[in-house]
C-alpha cells in the first residue's frame, strides 16, 4: 500500500517536473531577449553616453534587459552601417547645416525604403505609404501643397515610432561686442550666429577690423569640388559664389542669380547677376556657371555629382540667362543644388580636369595653390594645422565690412574661452563645451554676447526595425512611452535644448508640424499598451513576448 | 669585431626593426574596429560613391595585396595620399613637422642645459639644503602631467598676465617670407616660449639626475682624488674635470631624448593648438586616414630607431673603454 502510494507521488513528481519545465520552457522562448543600446563614449560625447544612461533604466522597468555598450564613433558608425541586422538600438544624431533648412534631406534620406539597404534608412523603416508621400513632396513645386506633405511624413513617422526623438540641442555661439557691432551680428534659423550672413555683415566698430575665431578642427581642403569637413564648408562658402544661398530664415534666396523662373515643373530660367569677377579679375560668365553644373556629372567630382544627375540639359538662352533642365520635377532644386553647388572659372578648372582624364586620381585631390572664386572674401593664407586667412573682396556686390577673416584651429576648450577674455578670439566659432560656463564666462567678461539657437539637428535613439521585438509599432511606442525626454533636457542639456518629436526642428516654422502626435512620458501606460497587444511578464517580470511569438535571435 | 662590422651589424638589425615596425603598422589600424569610409557617412552618401571612394583608397583590394604595394612604396620613401585632404602625405607631414622640430629642440636643448648644471650643483651640494630642496622640486616637475601644467602656464602668464599668446605658432594673419624668417621672428619666439618651457619642465628629470649621479660616482674616482693632492681649486676640479667626464651618459641619454620627444609631443601640442606633428597624427588616428597615420608612425619609429643606433656609436666614440670586442 505505501508502495503504491509511494510510486503514484513518483510518477506525479515526475509528471509535474516534466510539466513545469515544459512550460519554463514556453515562457523562456518567449523571453525578449537582452537588448543593447549603442553608444559613443563619455568623453566624445557626453550628453549622449549620459542620455543612454537615463533612458535605460526606465526601459528596464518594462520588464527588459537593457545593456549600455560603449564605441568609439568609428566603431559604432562601422557596425551600424556595415552590419545592419545585427544591432538593436543605438544612439544617433544629424548635425545642422543650412541645406537641411529643407525637409526633403531628412524626409528622403532617412526613411524612404530605398536607402534602406546601403543608405542612411539603417533602421530598416519601409512604408509604401510614406515613400509615395516622401517622393510628392519632392515633386510639387508649390510651397502649400508640399507643406501639406511634409506635415503627413511627419506625422506618419511620429505615429510608426522608428526613433525615439530626443532633443534639439541648441549652438552657442558669441562675439565681442566691443569689436562687432551687434547689429550686424546675423542669427539664421536652425543654425545660429556662426553663418555666411554674419561673415558677410559683420560691421567692425573700432580699429580692430579683422574677425578672428576658431575651429577645434583644422581644415582638411579648400577645394570647390570636394566636401571634406565641417569646418572646410565654411571657408568655401565665403570664397565661392552660389547662385542661391539658403537665407537666415531658412529659405533659398537668390545670390549670383539675380531671378529664377519655374517655366513649367522641370524648366528653370536663371538670370545670371551682372558685373560679377573672379578673384583673378576675369567675369562670371554663363559658361562659367554651366560648367559648374557640367563638370561634376562626369566621374571626377564624386561628392558633387549626386547634387546634379537631376539635371537633363544646360542651355545658353542670352549672355546672362541659363535655362536649366529637369529629368523629373524636383521641388528642393533651389536650396539641394543651386544653393549648394559652387561656380568655378572655367578657365582654371578645365584645364585641371583635362590633366586628370585617365588617371586614377580626381579633383577632390587637386589643391590650388590661390584658391579662385568669385566669392565676398579672397583667399590670403593657409598655415596647416593652425590658420586660414582670407581677405574682404571689395569688388564683391556684396562686400563684407571686415578687413580680414582669420580661422584659427584651437583643439583645446578651456584656451577658446581664455582668448574670447584676452581679446585674442573675438568671434567664437565653434564651443564644445558646458553651455552654463560660457554664460557665466560671457557675463563675467562684460563684452561677450553669447546667443544659444536651437539647432536643425538632432539627438535620436534607433531601433532596428529587421529585429523583433522592435518590428512591432506597439513596442516601438511603449519604448518612446518609457523615455523621459524632459528629464534628457533638464538633466543632460541643463535645459539648452528642445525636446524632439519629429524629424522637422521647429525652428524650421515653415515645415515643422505642431501637431505631430506626442508620446508623453507615462510608464504606466506604455505597460498597458504592451498589455494590451498580447505581451507578458513571466514570474521574475520579464517581457515576454505575445502567445506565438518566439525570441529566435540571440542578444550579442 | 672591428668598429665597421660593428656599425653594420646594427644596420642590419635596424632595417628588421624597421620592417617590423612597419608591418605592425599595417596590420594595427586594419584590425582596428571600423573603417576609413564612416568619415563620409552621411544622408547624400551613396553607393556609388561608397565604390568610387573604396577604389580610391585602394580598400577594394584583398589585404595581402595591400600590403605589397605598402611595402613596395615604403621602400620607395612613398607614403600615398591621405585619405582626408587627398594631399600627398609627406606633403601633410612636412607641414607640420618644422613645428615640431622647433617645439622639441628649443625643449630639449633648454632641458639638457638646465638639466647638466643643475645635476653638476646638486651633486657639489650634497648633503646641503640645495640638495634637500632641489631633488623633490625635479621630482615634483617631472612627475606633473604635462597639460596640468601647461593649463597653469595658459591661466597665469597667458589668460591673467598676458605676458604670452595662448594659441598657435604666430599671431593671427602675420605672414612670412619664409619659415626660417617665421623661426627667427619675435612673434614665433614668444608663441614657442610657454609650449617649450612646459616641455622644459618635464624633460628635465632625466638630464639632471643623471647628471647628479654620475658626478657622484666620477667624483669618487681617483683622479679626482688627484686633483685635489695637486691643490686646484674646486670649482675647477668640477667643472674641467668632473663634470666632462660625467656627461658621457647625458650625451647618449639626449640621442634617445631626440627620439622620444618627437612623439611625446602631442600634449603640449593641444594644449596650446601648436600646429605640430603629434596634432596631426591624432587626427590621422581618429579618422582612420591610414596613410598619414602609418607615415606618422614611421616616422616617428625611424627617428627613435636611428637615434639609439646613434646613441651606441657615440658611445663608444666618446668612451673607448667601450669596446665591440667579442669576450
Amino acid at each position: 500500500m505505501i508502495k503504491r502510494v509511494l510510486r503514484f507521488a513518483g510518477v506525479g513528481i515526475v509528471l509535474v517536473l516534466a510539466l513545469g519545465t515544459v512550460a519554463q520552457s514556453q515562457t523562456q522562448d518567449r523571453r525578449v531577449r537582452e537588448l543593447i543600446v549603442l553608444t559613443r563614449p563619455q568623453s566624445a560625447d557626453p550628453q549622449e553616453f549620459e542620455t543612454s544612461r537615463l533612458v535605460a533604466p526606465d526601459f528596464e522597468s518594462l520588464g527588459l534587459k537593457v545593456t549600455v555598450r560603449v564605441m568609439p564613433w568609428e566603431q559604432m558608425s562601422d557596425y551600424v552601417w556595415y552590419s545592419r541586422d545585427k544591432w538593436d538600438m543605438t544612439m544617433w544624431q544629424m548635425v545642422g547645416r543650412p541645406e537641411r533648412s529643407d525637409p526633403d534631406e531628412f524626409a528622403m534620406n532617412l526613411f524612404h525604403s530605398s536607402t534602406a539597404a546601403k543608405g542612411y534608412n539603417f533602421v530598416g523603416f519601409i512604408n509604401p505609404t510614406y515613400d509615395r508621400i516622401a517622393e510628392a513632396q519632392r515633386i510639387k513645386t508649390d510651397l502649400k501643397t508640399r507643406r501639406q506633405l511634409i506635415f503627413e511624413a511627419q506625422k506618419i513617422i511620429a505615429r510608426s515610432a522608428p526613433y525615439v526623438f530626443l532633443v534639439f540641442p541648441q549652438s552657442s555661439y558669441a562675439y565681442n561686442n566691443a569689436v562687432w557691432d551687434s547689429s550686424s551680428i546675423v542669427e539664421q534659423r536652425g543654425i545660429g550666429l556662426k553663418n555666411f550672413w554674419t561673415f558677410d555683415a559683420a560691421k567692425p566698430k573700432g580699429s580692430q577690423k579683422d574677425m578672428i575665431l576658431n575651429a577645434n578642427d583644422t581644415v582638411k581642403a579648400i577645394n570647390p569640388l570636394f566636401i571634406s569637413g565641417a569646418a572646410d564648408s565654411w571657408v568655401t562658402e565665403l570664397i565661392w559664389d552660389r547662385l542661391y544661398r539658403v537665407g537666415p530664415d531658412g529659405l533659398a534666396k537668390p545670390w549670383a542669380a539675380e531671378k529664377a523662373e519655374w517655366l513649367d515643373s522641370v524648366t528653370l530660367d536663371v538670370t545670371l547677376r551682372k558685373g560679377m569677377k573672379f578673384h583673378d579679375g576675369r567675369p562670371v560668365t554663363v559658361e562659367d556657371v554651366i560648367y559648374s553644373f557640367t563638370a561634376p556629372a562626369g566621374d571626377k567630382v564624386p561628392m558633387y555629382k549626386p547634387f546634379v544627375t537631376i539635371i537633363d540639359k544646360l542651355e545658353k538662352r542670352s549672355d546672362s540667362v541659363i535655362r536649366f533642365t529637369l529629368k523629373d520635377p524636383y521641388a528642393p532644386f533651389l536650396t539641394s543644388t543651386l544653393a549648394k553647388v559652387n561656380i568655378i572659372p572655367k578657365h582654371v578648372w578645365e584645364p585641371i580636369l583635362a590633366n586628370l582624364a585617365g588617371k586614377p586620381e580626381n579633383a577632390e585631390s587637386y589643391q590650388e595653390a590661390t584658391p579662385i572664386g568669385s566669392g565676398p572674401f579672397k583667399f590670403v593664407q593657409w598655415k596647416k594645422g593652425e590658420e586660414i586667412v582670407l581677405e574682404a573682396n571689395p569688388d564683391h556686390f556684396a562686400a563684407p565690412k571686415m578687413r580680414r577673416w582669420i580661422l584659427r584651429s584651437v583643439p583645446n576648450v578651456e584656451a577658446v574661452l581664455g582668448a574670447l577674455r584676452t581679446g585674442e578670439l573675438n568671434f567664437l566659432g565653434f564651443y564644445g563645451g558646458d553651455p552654463q560656463l560660457l554664460d557665466r564666462v560671457a557675463r563675467e567678461s562684460g563684452f561677450l554676447t553669447v546667443v544659444s539657437t536651437m539647432d536643425v539637428g538632432m539627438r535620436f535613439l534607433a531601433f532596428n526595425m529587421r529585429r523583433p521585438p522592435f518590428d512591432d509599432p506597439v513596442f516601438r511606442q511603449a519604448l518612446n512611452m518609457a523615455t523621459n525626454k524632459k528629464a534628457v533636457r533638464s538633466v543632460v542639456y541643463k535645459g539648452y535644448a528642445t525636446v524632439a518629436d519629429s524629424f522637422v526642428s521647429p525652428s524650421l516654422e515653415f515645415w515643422y508640424n505642431p501637431e505631430v502626435p506626442r508620446w508623453e512620458y507615462n510608464l504606466a501606460a506604455a505597460r498597458e499598451a504592451l498589455a494590451k497587444a498580447g505581451y507578458e511578464w513571466d514570474a521574475q517580470g520579464r517581457l515576454l513576448y505575445p502567445k506565438g511569438k518566439v525570441e529566435t535571435l540571440t542578444g550579442n | 669585431m672591428t668598429r665597421l662590422s660593428f656599425v653594420l651589424s646594427r644596420l642590419a638589425q635596424t632595417v628588421l626593426v624597421l620592417w617590423v615596425v612597419a608591418t605592425l603598422l599595417f596590420l594595427i589600424f586594419r584590425l582596428m574596429p571600423g573603417n576609413p569610409l564612416v568619415a563620409y557617412i552621411d544622408p547624400t552618401f551613396t553607393a556609388d560613391m561608397e565604390r568610387a571612394l573604396k577604389r580610391q583608397f585602394g580598400l577594394d583590394q584583398p589585404l595581402y595585396v595591400q600590403y605589397g604595394v605598402y611595402l613596395q612604396n615604403l621602400v620607395r620613401g612613398e607614403f600615398g595620399r591621405s585619405f582626408f585632404s587627398r594631399e600627398p602625405v609627406s606633403q601633410v607631414l612636412g607641414q607640420v613637422l618644422p613645428n615640431t622640430l622647433a617645439l622639441t629642440f628649443s625643449a630639449l636643448a633648454l632641458a639638457y642645459i638646465v638639466g647638466i648644471f643643475g645635476g653638476a650643483v646638486l651633486a657639489a651640494r650634497r648633503g646641503t639644503w640645495v640638495e634637500g630642496w632641489g631633488i623633490p622640486a625635479v621630482l615634483a616637475t617631472r612627475a606633473a602631467p604635462e597639460f596640468w601644467v601647461g593649463m597653469l602656464a595658459l591661466a597665469l602668464f597667458s589668460f591673467n598676465l598676458h605676458w604670452f599668446p595662448s594659441t598657435g605658432a604666430t599671431s593671427p594673419g602675420s605672414m612670412y617670407a619664409s619659415w626660417w624668417a617665421q623661426v627667427w621672428s619675435a612673434d614665433f619666439v614668444r608663441h614657442l616660449t610657454l609650449p617649450a618651457v612646459t616641455l622644459a619642465l618635464y624633460l628635465q628629470g632625466l638630464p639632471t639626475l643623471l647628471m647628479r649621479s654620475t658626478m657622484l660616482e666620477v667624483m669618487d674616482e681617483d683622479f679626482i682624488t688627484f686633483c685635489r693632492m695637486r691643490g686646484l681649486p674646486e670649482r675647477s676640479i668640477l667643472l674641467r674635470h668632473a663634470a666632462r667626464n660625467a656627461l658621457l651618459p647625458v650625451v647618449t641619454a639626449f640621442a634617445l631624448g631626440v627620439g622620444y620627444a618627437i612623439g611625446g609631443n602631442v600634449i603640449v601640442e593641444t594644449v596650446f593648438s601648436w600646429p605640430g606633428l603629434g596634432r596631426a597624427l591624432i587626427r590621422a588616428v581618429a579618422a582612420k586616414d591610414y596613410p598619414v597615420a602609418q607615415a606618422a608612425f614611421f616616422f616617428i619609429a625611424v627617428v627613435m630607431i636611428v637615434m639609439n643606433f646613434v646613441a651606441d656609436v657615440l658611445y663608444s666614440v666618446l668612451d673607448p673603454r667601450v669596446s665591440h670586442e667579442r669576450r
